[in-house]
């Protein structure tokens, strides 16, 4: 009985197994030839190498054109989406997959505008590293419609010449700013660097950070809130124009800190300064650095909208882009320095040897990660930013 | 007097020779004519005199208004006037505002100024135009007018560059005529430019401008 | 004709729709970033119309017809082709703290870090408003060049100075009376271009909070249809503003003659105003900035390492170029290419059909802001699924290309000697023969010069490619805005310009045509 139960159970499995292999082998048979769109940011030079190598990658292996559709702002993308849904285009959407995460995920999960139950069953999955936030976007949980791609953290970049020792706070860094007028300065919100700085000086000024996690109270928003207000006033009035104009993004801080208009840059990516001076963009004597009590990190997603026209092509895509080999060379700090969302463990010796290769200007240094606010909380400090000083 | 030393103008480009060598005396009270076939340079020579030469063309040689070289000096102080084949009557303004623009200034005050002006039309037959449209005037009343305001700026040279080429052949004579009889009393030098043998005014001088000077 | 403008003005209504709540109104006039970016916007617009105006004007009043103005006239059809958005671009590199100017002024001053200057996105769209005059100074010249190539400009200035005025009070009394009211299309054009730009704002005017035309199209983006209905509202204010300014301007015009009806005969004293060195250095400075952007955006494109304050690269590379992307490419010529073709082709026949109708009611994409327009054509596109395809891209390109090939051609074909067209009847061909054989060949020059100018526009053409394109079909304009914000010089350089090198070849190779087919033909040239 026992033996009979355990083969019946190894039947039903081997069933499962097959019929889910049958579900991919299905899926990759449908993806050849499908031209796939996929609608990235489009201003970093070695990620748009990256996705032209994916690009042949797939059309070599799996037959399925990859085309990067390279945008400056996902919100617009979300705004297509939704159109196209408004307009009746159930099928045949603009979009195949998009690298997302925060409110545009959440606004397209809200408007029940991505194609679900995909993720974890994508043969790469079993190399993902669970352990990591792969299964929250913002205190919003994924529910297996969106597939980890990266992993980001708040990096701070400046030139050893000119910042030999550099602000390890929120409130060091003002100290730093009011020794140095003129230097300091961040993205504009609600560019997403913008945003991620003004949570990160939330983080450590609030008294209590754990209602971060919490959607935003707006009884007690003012109350909250208010550390973070005061820090701007007095960082503005030493800041780069006095805080009357920002970088439209974090990439528009680049020449400014390479020609020595700013000491200070910030980014998502730990390997960035690293990418930069290989390309010529900053000084060789540029170097990374995080604050001492951490900084706020968060993982980089792929989703498919539910009017995709090519989805199996999507899945196979984004199942390429999990793969260890592609893993690794998005996280070799000569390509792109990106860091993975796999078990490194899991990983041959090679992969892992791409993955911790260390480049000169990287972050070297172990920096806490600090969890990323509940979403709710980007609209509001965004509004209210630019309430306040989106006018002047 | 206007004077014309050894002048010489060419095509920059081409260098081709226009006017070779060209020395001529205008007196005062005097018309000459100059005549050539078309492409002969006539116009381009009126033009350099005037001031005005086109970029295109050099020119050797002085030009000399009652003893004064006017080589070096700017076209509005040359004080020549000019009448061209077109009318150039500006059509935003009415013929009595076409006329107090070339009037001088010493001649002050609005109502003086109209009155002289008023005058002037009346000895030509175009009393009552002051505030005409120049658009609503016939091809002879036209060129009357313009050959007033040439006349009223005082210029002490007269350059008339094919006036009646667009005149019919019987407004033609009595036109002819008419500025004959002005220019004469004006008693300054007048240099004319036609292919029109019947332009050329009796009794006057005639330098023609051969075209196998090229 | 119809095909290309009347869905948009149908989409139109539907996007303007939102504008005709009052609560949106009510929610405008409360925004917090509107006065600064009405601001923004009239200080822009009236200022680099009005700046432009000025420039190309005392360039003309001080240049023609002397041997320097036609020096400046030839160097004019690289600046006119220049696209805005290069042009922005380049004048960036030009006057940012960390620019040519500042790198220049360094070592005088000893500036070890850049100046603080708030440039170029200064807080009062100034560098907005100066790049915007000299873009559009360009084009007013070109639209004046053609205006006094007529031989009655040149014999009327000459008569005028024959009764002894100077240049000054000759245009301001004699030709400008006569010269602006054709003027008023391209004053118009202007206007609304200045008052709609969001491309070359989006390099040179401040962001907080931006200029309308920018604010109302990033509105537009918005997920939430509040902010649509905002952008909506934006529209129609936008609209507003160029009807009042062309209103004003138009009403200026009229009161003009009153300061000029009395004539005291007095003539001005010119005497500095017909100095040669001046000529000179006129005629230099009008082409000077843009040829500084121009050779800045070239430095840049083979820059390795460029930092503040060296004066050229410590390290070069070619990088740059070869990542240039083919498919850009390609799509930039597919689209300006048979954009510009079926807008020669349109235009013509719409000229042979209806030879004596006036031609202005197409001209007016051309003064309408091209925001609403734009959202029009995707709705349009979007009922029709062909979002991102490039025959959708090409009948929106058109609503902006067909204008100015119109505007190139209609005079030229409408004065056509019909007499030509009369003798060729005489000797028996047929309408179609005679149209092939005889009028196109003739009007050979006028097409090829529409044609590249068409070109020039498509390839300019930014919003309308980024919204129907879906971002699926880019050109080297959208990835140049893109890169805008992606802090790599080198890789914005080589594309801003490429986007010049595109219109650039093509007018060479018009004219390189013109020259053959007139070779031995001299009367066509």
């Amino acid at each position: 009985m026992k033996a009979a139960a355990w083969w019946l159970a190894g039947i039903f499995s081997a069933v499962c197994v097959t019929a889910q292999a049958d579900d991919w082998s299905t899926i990759e048979t449908k993806a050849k030839g499908q031209t796939v769109y996929f609608n990235a940011w489009g201003g970093g030079e070695s990620i748009n190498q990256y996705i032209d190598w994916a690009a042949q990658e797939t059309l070599k292996r799996y037959g399925v054109t990859l085309k990067h559709v390279k945008i400056t702002d996902a919100a617009e993308v979300v705004k297509r989406i939704k159109t196209e849904l408004e307009a009746g285009r159930t099928a045949d959407g603009t979009v195949d997959l998009m690298w997302i995460n925060g409110e545009n995920f959440k606004a397209l999960k809200q408007a029940n505008a991505l194609y679900g139950n995909w993720v974890e069953a994508l043969p790469n999955w079993q190399w993902v590293d669970v352990t990591k936030p792969v299964r929250q976007d913002f205190s919003e949980s994924t529910h297996n419609l969106e597939a980890p791609w990266g992993m980001a953290q708040l990096t701070f970049m400046a030139d050893q010449t000119k910042v030999p020792t550099p602000p390890r706070s929120a409130k060091e860094l003002l100290v730093f700013a009011k020794a140095n007028p003129e230097k300091i300065t961040y993205p504009k919100p609600p560019a997403f660097h913008g945003t991620t700085f003004l949570k990160q000086v939330l983080s450590e000024l609030t008294p209590d950070p754990k209602v971060l996690q919490q959607p935003v109270d707006p009884a007690k928003w003012a109350e909250q809130t208010q550390p973070l207000w005061d820090y701007l006033e007095a960082l503005h009035k030493v800041a780069w124009h006095n805080g009357k104009v920002f970088p439209a993004s974090q990439a528009d801080m680049v020449p400014l800190l390479a020609d020595g208009e700013l000491l200070i840059a910030l980014t998502f990516n730990p390997n960035e300064a690293a990418n930069l001076i290989e390309s010529g963009q900053l000084p060789d004597s540029t170097y990374s650095f995080g604050f001492s009590q951490g900084t706020i990190g968060n993982v980089h997603f792929l989703a498919i909208p539910s009017n995709a026209k090519s989805k199996e092509g999507a899945q196979v895509v984004a199942n390429f882009l999990l793969s260890p080999e592609a893993q690794a060379r998005k996280a070799d700090v000569t390509l792109w320095g990106d860091p993975t969302v796999l078990d490194t463990s899991k990983l041959t010796p090679s992969q892992q040897e791409a993955i911790n290769k260390k480049a000169k200007g990287a972050l070297t240094e172990n920096v806490p990660t600090l969890p990323e606010l509940h979403a709710s909380w980007v609209d509001a400090l965004e509004t209210e930013w630019l309430k306040r000083y989106g006018s002047q | 007097m206007l004077q014309l030393n050894n002048v010489t103008i060419t095509h920059k480009k081409s260098q081709q020779v226009l006017i070779q060598d060209l020395t001529l005396a205008i007196a005062k009270e005097e018309i000459v004519t100059l005549m050539g076939a078309s492409g002969s340079g006539k116009s381009i020579l009126l033009s350099w005199i005037l001031g005005a030469l086109s970029n295109d063309f050099e020119a050797q040689g002085n030009v000399y208004l009652n003893e004064r070289v006017l080589n070096l000096i700017p076209i509005n102080q040359r004080k020549i006037g000019i009448i061209f084949q077109e009318d150039t009557l500006f059509a935003h303004w009415s013929v009595g505002q076409n006329l107090a623009f070339a009037l001088p200034a010493n001649i002050k005050g609005r109502k003086v100024r109209r009155q002289a002006i008023e005058q002037v039309l009346e000895q030509v037959g175009l009393g009552e135009c002051y505030e005409r449209d120049p658009a609503t005037l016939s091809g002879g009343q036209r060129s009357r007018v313009s050959v007033l305001r040439a006349i009223l700026a005082q210029p002490q040279a007269l350059l008339l560059d094919e006036p009646f080429a667009k005149l019919d052949q019987a407004l033609r004579a009595q036109v002819r005529a008419w500025v004959f009889e002005q220019v004469r009393a004006l008693e300054i030098p007048v240099l004319l430019v036609t292919h029109d043998v019947e332009d050329i005014p009796k009794e006057r001088r005639v330098v023609r401008l051969k075209d196998d000077v090229r | 004709m119809s095909i290309v403008f009347l869905p948009v003005l149908i989409a139109g209504v539907g996007v303007l729709q939102p504008a005709f709540d009052l609560a949106t109104w009510q929610a405008l006039l409360v925004e917090p970033q509107l006065p600064l970016a009405l601001r923004h916007t009239f200080f822009s617009a009236i200022g680099s119309t009005l700046l432009a105006v000025v420039l190309a004007l005392s360039t003309v009043i001080l240049l023609y017809p002397s041997h320097w103005w036609q020096w400046l006239v030839k160097r004019l059809a690289v600046l006119l082709a220049f696209p805005h958005l290069a042009f922005a671009v380049g004048f960036g590199f030009l006057i940012a703290p960390s620019g040519f100017i500042a790198r220049m002024l360094a070592p005088l001053f000893s500036w070890s870090s850049p100046p603080s200057w708030q440039l170029p996105q200064d807080s009062y769209a100034l560098s907005l408003m100066v790049g915007l005059a000299l873009k559009e100074s360009w084009f007013l010249l070109w639209v004046l060049t053609s205006l006094l190539q007529q031989h009655s400009t040149l014999r009327a200035l000459h008569v005028a100075q024959s009764l002894g005025y100077g240049r000054l009070q000759i245009w301001l009394q004699v030709l400008l009376p006569q010269v602006l009211p054709r003027l008023a299309w391209p004053l118009m054009a202007v206007l609304a271009y200045s008052v709609s730009v969001v491309d070359m704002a989006l390099v040179l005017a401040p962001t907080t909070p931006p200029p309308l035309a920018v604010l109302g199209w990033q509105w537009f983006n918005d997920l939430d249809p509040k902010r649509f209905a905002l952008g909506s509202a934006v529209s129609v204010l936008l609209l507003l503003i160029i009807l009042g300014l062309s209103t004003l301007g138009y009403g200026l015009f009229k009161l003009y003659p009153l300061f000029n009806r009395y004539l005291s005969g007095k003539r001005w004293r010119s005497g500095l105003l017909s100095s040669s060195t001046l000529q000179k250095a006129i005629a230099i400075n009008v082409v000077l900035i843009g040829w500084l952007a121009l050779i800045l955006l070239s430095i840049w494109s083979f820059a390795n390492q460029w930092f503040y304050p060296s004066l050229l690269p410590s390290t070069w590379t070619l990088k740059g170029w070869w990542q240039l992307e083919g498919t850009l490419l390609t799509n930039t010529l597919v689209l300006g290419l048979s954009s510009s073709l079926v807008a020669v082709i349109v235009v013509i026949s719409w000229l042979e059909a209806f030879a004596k109708n006036r031609v202005e009611l197409w001209y007016f994409p051309l003064v309408l802001p091209a925001v609403p327009l734009v959202v029009a054509q995707y709705e349009v596109v979007i009922r029709l699924h062909s979002e991102s395809t490039y025959l959708a891209l090409v009948w929106a390109h058109l609503l902006w290309v067909v204008p100015y090939v119109l505007l190139v051609l209609a005079s030229t074909y409408q004065n056509f000697d019909q007499r030509l067209m009369l003798t060729a009847q005489a000797l028996g061909h047929s309408d179609a023969r005679i149209l092939f054989q005889v009028k196109l060949p003739l009007l050979w020059r006028p097409i090829s010069a529409a044609f590249a100018v068409g070109f020039a526009v498509s390839v300019a053409q930014y919003l309308p490619t980024v919204m129907i394109g879906a971002g699926q079909i880019s050109t080297l304009t959208t990835e140049a805005v893109v890169l805008s914000t992606g802090g790599n010089r080198r890789t914005l350089a080589v594309y801003a310009l490429g986007q010049a090198l595109l219109p650039w070849l093509m007018f060479l190779l018009m004219m390189g045509l013109t020259y053959w087919q007139s070779y031995k033909r001299s009367g066509l040239r």
